[in-house]
């Protein structure tokens, strides 16, 4: 298990839904942090969680109404004030209009695949970054 | 969000010589720094080295053999990544639980 795929439906249409993917201060509101978001290809980011960690994004590719695609980048500030390397990963986030509404879809997967977990061998893994 | 022991994993595997040891160390089995070095192009206490920061991160285990410590592929790091996957899905899920209620309610308003 190596992709994180997560899907929402919504009651607007994508025209409603995108800034509300795009705006940061919408996007403050369901996030789980405080969003501030350049919603631009090369567009930088920074999300604040309530404890006073903040993670840097950059923004990769954005089709509006369809498409929104960040990258958490592999370093966080702590809320003791330290930088500390997490893992990258790539989060993509796709809008298809349906019936009644917009359906969500959340593709998160590391910059790097973890492979197949194989009890006993890091094989997977190890193919997996190239090493 | 909470520090989360796959860090370790990925900061430990970022090192293009510790993923070569970590590699060797599967290939040749359960191994000292001396047989790994062997096969190396770096030196024992380097490997020594690289191999006590794979133990830090949980992806190697020593158990001491005579003068030198013997190191083994651990499987459990493996386990703890995938966890780690399940917390960005739980994650998410809240979120696009937030997102939905986020749009429905001022809907109703309208």
């Amino acid at each position: 298990m190596d992709v994180v795929v997560r899907e929402v439906m919504v009651p607007a249409p994508p025209a409603e839904v995108w800034p509300v993917l795009t705006d940061s201060d919408e996007m403050s509101t369901w996030f789980g942090a405080d969003a501030e978001i350049d919603a631009r290809p090369g567009g930088r980011g920074v999300f604040r969680w309530a404890d006073g960690t903040e993670r840097p994004v950059v923004v990769e590719e954005v089709e509006s109404e369809r498409r929104l695609a960040f990258r958490w980048l592999p370093f966080q500030r702590t809320a003791g004030g330290h930088v500390v390397a997490v893992p990258s990963t790539r989060v993509e986030i796709t809008l298809d209009e349906v019936p009644g509404g917009t359906r969500v879809r959340v593709v998160e997967r590391p910059a790097f695949s973890l492979g197949t977990a194989r009890p006993r061998s890091a094989g997977g893994l190890l193919a997996a970054i190239g090493a | 969000m909470k520090p989360n022991p796959a860090d370790a994993i990925f900061t430990a595997l970022a090192d293009a010589t510790r993923r070569q040891v970590i590699r060797a160390l599967s290939e040749q089995g359960p191994s000292t720094a001396t047989g790994l070095a062997a096969n190396l192009p770096v030196t024992r206490q380097a490997v020594a080295k690289h191999l006590s920061a794979l133990a830090e991160a949980g992806l190697v285990t020593a158990t001491r053999r005579g003068r030198e410590n013997l190191f083994q592929i651990s499987p459990r790091p493996l386990t703890n990544a995938v966890s780690w996957m399940a917390d960005l899905g739980a994650r998410w899920d809240q979120r696009l639980a937030a997102l939905r209620d986020h749009i429905a309610v001022p809907r109703r308003r309208r």
